[in-house]
């Protein structure tokens, strides 16, 4: 395109551009046209080319060709005239038309617009442009104009609460372009009101409304006069919806003030909100309802009401935009709401998470359940706001010593990682740790960012962030060595055992484990490639994993033998009772050992019906298993510990031929049986199971049982295929058989 | 070492293709070619790259870079923008960015070439 223009500006230059009488895109210099009609003879001319015969030059082909956008299709062209069948009118328009109302507007008419408003509200929360949702309403654009004063404060307090929403989001900065939208096209916040002026405005209404509720209240022993008796109902729907907006903004001011109060403030908020929503759900009904779309001008994408234009916007989009957004509807969007407050009261509890480690874990569980980008933003504001004073290097430093020290309540207060490594003393050492931790910083901001984003780019930038976790596992192998050799120089010459390499080779494990199994969450991977995928898990990841809990397990006994033997023995008995009762990874270590072999009983299974043929395999000629395996475990590339494990490897490893005898399905899922059993002891070892574990041992149960139905050769021969059925859990599967 | 055989395979097949593509190539690529070059061809032409109004059923009128044709007179406009019929109190909306765009042939209603332009590509050539 930059091509074909060139040519023409470079030759108007050698003119002195005349003026114009059109305006036209400002890169073309401005020229005066002349238009000369050819329609004739153009269309005379095109008789001459052949069929599928393009006229054009060298430097406009068929790909160029392909990416015009249609004009006059439906789908393409998002400004066709024909198909509006009304004129498209603007706020100052439908006001000189008469047909939008700016007072007097009855409790149904209030009613229905607000719920709209927060139809399309939502319908804005979940990815959609604001200038198809919420600017449809015209009494958005000029709230100021509007002389009815529950309208004109509801409207002004809308814009008011986008601009809110906007900063948050903008803000957490964990948001791409499908999850949220945040031009407001030029439609102000209406600056001219204070937010505290606003908030006044909604408060005046609402006590006003109150007054209206309670007089039209039935009277004790007198019959309630149906015509009371609806002013009543109208003026209670008004009232929870204006009080609702009110408190919801509220809320999240609290919240953005960061603060101890503000967080308790939103708390109340939030439940008054719950509370407003169930009756704003109960009256629906009550506001004024869109023409059913079979009417000429309803559209059952976008019911339209009073004040509501759903294409004055449209020529402020790009061309090919839709034309309508689908809103939800009011019920959908009631039902989000409340979700959305329940999550946004679900999230302010990571302030109550102290350490680096359970802050990591909360925000990881909260990404779990696809919570909304507002939700997700306000996670990462409060979990920045957290430290207050305390910089990330601390936090660090603080999770990685309590990665050592996870169960003992003894450490509060006292820089315990100095007392791990006694070298205080030695500035030089304390420097090194220091900068080491420094360098830790942006590594692990990215990490709980990347926890903040939506479940499809988490992969992507797990991907990413192995890279540097790489980079920080050498960093923190120089430092072990050092301080090594530091601390066998010492007073007390001991070993310095890889305690930082090791904390870092944890969060490495754990996002290798993320990235393989939001393979299985996003639905990314094949039946047929299952087998490789578990297979990894079981046969490394999962083990590292172990093992690098079982070395902190073990450098803390360690270190507590140290300490003994410094502080000679002060109340041995009651250590060694500690000993006993506390190790301190004991239930992760069941936790991790239980799905490992959760693992090898899917990899043994899949193995099993693979040989039994059940599985569908890829036409060979599109198939390049090599190629796929590749592909799957590419970022694992760049780790140097754990080492990555090519295809040769995995073919070597798993070669049926290795077994003793010949292998029939059935030993195969005799295999996998025995590990799901064990999976089964590891996880009902576990005191206190979560739910999530719960499921697992339902699961593991399920498998075990399925497993010996198919070893005895249940359905072995017809050409039924099994179906892995992730209703409990998103990446462990109960195998059905049917 | 895989590579290496993935690439053989590639360049096997663009070798067969080349060779293939080739003879047929001077009849593919007719425009230059005197048997084909007619007098709607050679005006056709002429107005490439001319600045272009269209006029289409829907009362709009898209203004840009004449840069495509076809037999069924589909035309396609190289920055283009699209105006609105000016309304009944006579005033004009801005005009809104297209892009590269498609007309189809049975949409046309007019079509208009700029004169100044054509008169400068003369003065020029």
């Amino acid at each position: 395109m930059a091509l074909t223009c060139s040519g023409s500006t470079e030759k108007s230059q050698e003119f002195p551009p005349p003026s114009s009488n059109v305006s036209v895109l400002p890169t073309i210099l401005e020229v005066s046209y002349n238009w000369l009609d050819i329609t004739s003879e153009f269309f005379q001319a095109t008789k001459d080319l052949d069929l599928g015969e393009l006229l054009h030059d060298d430097s406009f082909g068929l790909f160029e060709a392909m990416s015009a956008i249609e004009m006059m299709d439906p789908k393409m062209d998002a400004g066709m005239i024909c198909n509006r069948g009304k004129k498209v009118m603007n706020f100052d328009q439908s006001v000189k038309a008469g047909t939008l109302k700016l007072n007097n507007l009855t409790m149904e008419e209030l009613v229905g617009i607000f719920d709209s408003i927060f139809a399309c509200l939502v319908t804005w929360l979940e990815g959609h442009s604001a200038a198809q949702t919420v600017l449809t309403c015209l009494y958005l654009h000029k709230p100021l104009s509007i002389v009815d004063r529950a309208l004109r404060a509801f409207s002004i307090h809308t814009l008011k609460l986008l601009a809110l929403i906007n900063k948050i989001i903008q803000t957490a900065c964990v948001y791409e372009e499908e999850d949220f939208q945040t031009a407001l096209y030029g439609y102000g916040t209406c600056p001219e009101v204070t937010e505290t002026r606003s908030a006044g405005m909604m408060r005046e209404v609402e006590e006003e409304l109150q007054r209206a509720v309670k007089s039209s209240r039935s009277k004790q022993g007198e019959p309630w006069d149906p015509k009371m008796q609806k002013q009543h109902e109208d003026a209670v729907a008004l009232f929870s919806r204006i009080r609702f907006l009110r408190l919801l903004y509220a809320a999240l001011t609290a919240i953005m003030r960061k603060d101890q109060t503000g967080i308790q403030e939103a708390e109340r908020s939030l439940a008054s909100c719950t509370e407003l929503i169930c009756i704003m759900q109960n009256t629906i009904n009550r506001g004024l309802k869109p023409k059913a779309y079979k009417d000429e001008e309803g559209n059952k994408d976008y019911p339209t009401i009073l004040g509501f234009e759903p294409l004055v916007n449209q020529r402020l989009l790009p061309p090919t935009f839709p034309r309508y957004t689908r809103l939800r509807t009011r019920k959908e969007a009631m039902a989000y709401l409340e979700e959305m407050v329940t999550r946004v009261k679900h999230c302010l509890k990571i302030t109550h998470c102290t350490m680096f480690q359970t802050s990591l874990e909360f925000i990881e569980k909260f990404s779990e359940s696809r919570p909304c980008v507002l939700s997700r933003s306000l996670a990462q504001i409060l979990y920045y706001s957290l430290w207050g004073g305390q910089s990330m290097q601390d936090v660090l430093r603080e999770g990685c010593e309590k990665f050592y020290l996870s169960s003992r309540p003894f450490t509060k207060g006292s820089r315990t990682f100095e007392k791990i490594i006694i070298i205080i003393i030695l500035l030089q050492a304390k420097r090194y740790v220091d900068s080491f931790f420094m360098q830790c910083v942006s590594q692990f901001e990215i990490l709980i960012l990347t926890c903040g984003h939506n479940r499809a780019r988490q992969r992507d930038k797990v991907a990413l962030l192995l890279e540097e976790f790489a980079l920080l596992q050498d960093e923190a192998d120089k430092v072990d060595a050092f301080l090594h050799n530091v601390l066998l120089k010492s007073d007390q010459p001991r070993p310095h055992l890889a305690y930082l390499g090791t904390w870092i080779l944890y969060h490495t494990l754990r996002l290798m484990i993320k990235y393989l199994l939001t393979g299985f969450t996003l639905e990314l991977y094949a039946v047929h490639e299952y087998h490789y995928i578990y297979w990894y898990l079981y046969e490394f990841v999962y083990v590292w994993l172990v093992s690098a809990l079982s070395r902190a397990d073990a450098m803390l006994l360690e270190q507590e033998g140290y300490e003994v033997k410094g502080k000679s023995s002060r109340s041995s008995k009651s250590r060694n009772r500690n000993k006993k009762k506390h190790r301190p990874y004991g239930k992760e270590i069941n936790y991790y050992t239980g799905l490992q072999h959760i693992c090898g009983g899917y990899y043994k299974a899949m193995m099993g019906l693979r040989v039994g043929g059940k599985v569908k395999f890829p036409l060979p000629e599109f198939d390049n298993e090599e190629f796929r395996y590749d592909h799957r475990f590419m970022p694992f590339r760049v780790v140097m510990t754990p080492p990555p494990v090519h295809y040769e490897q995995f073919l070597l490893m798993t070669d049926l031929s290795n077994y003793p005898k010949p292998v029939t399905p059935a030993i195969l899922y005799h295999d996998a049986r025995n590990h799901f059993f064990k999976a089964r002891s590891f996880f009902e070892a576990i005191p206190n199971p979560s739910t999530e574990v719960l499921h697992l041992i339902k699961i593991v149960k399920t498998n075990f049982v399925v497993m010996k139905l198919l070893e005895g050769g249940h359905k072995a021969d017809d050409g039924s295929k099994p179906q892995f059925d992730f209703g409990l859990h998103q990446c462990f599967p109960i195998i059905r058989i049917s | 070492m895989r590579n290496s055989d993935f690439k053989d395979n590639l360049v096997n097949i663009s070798e067969e293709a080349d060779k293939s593509e080739k003879p047929p190539e001077p009849t593919t690529k007719p425009p230059l070619s005197p048997t084909k070059d007619s007098e709607g061809r050679r005006k056709l032409r002429n107005w490439l790259h001319g600045y272009m109004k269209v006029e289409m059923t829907d009362g709009r009128i898209l203004v840009g870079t004449f840069v495509c044709t076809d037999r069924d007179n589909n035309i396609i406009l190289a920055s283009c923008t699209e105006h609105l019929q000016p309304d009944d109190d006579g005033r004009e909306e801005e005009p809104r960015v297209l892009g590269l765009a498609m007309v189809p042939g049975r949409h046309v209603v007019s079509i208009s070439i700029d004169e100044s332009y054509q008169s400068m590509k003369h003065l020029c050539s």
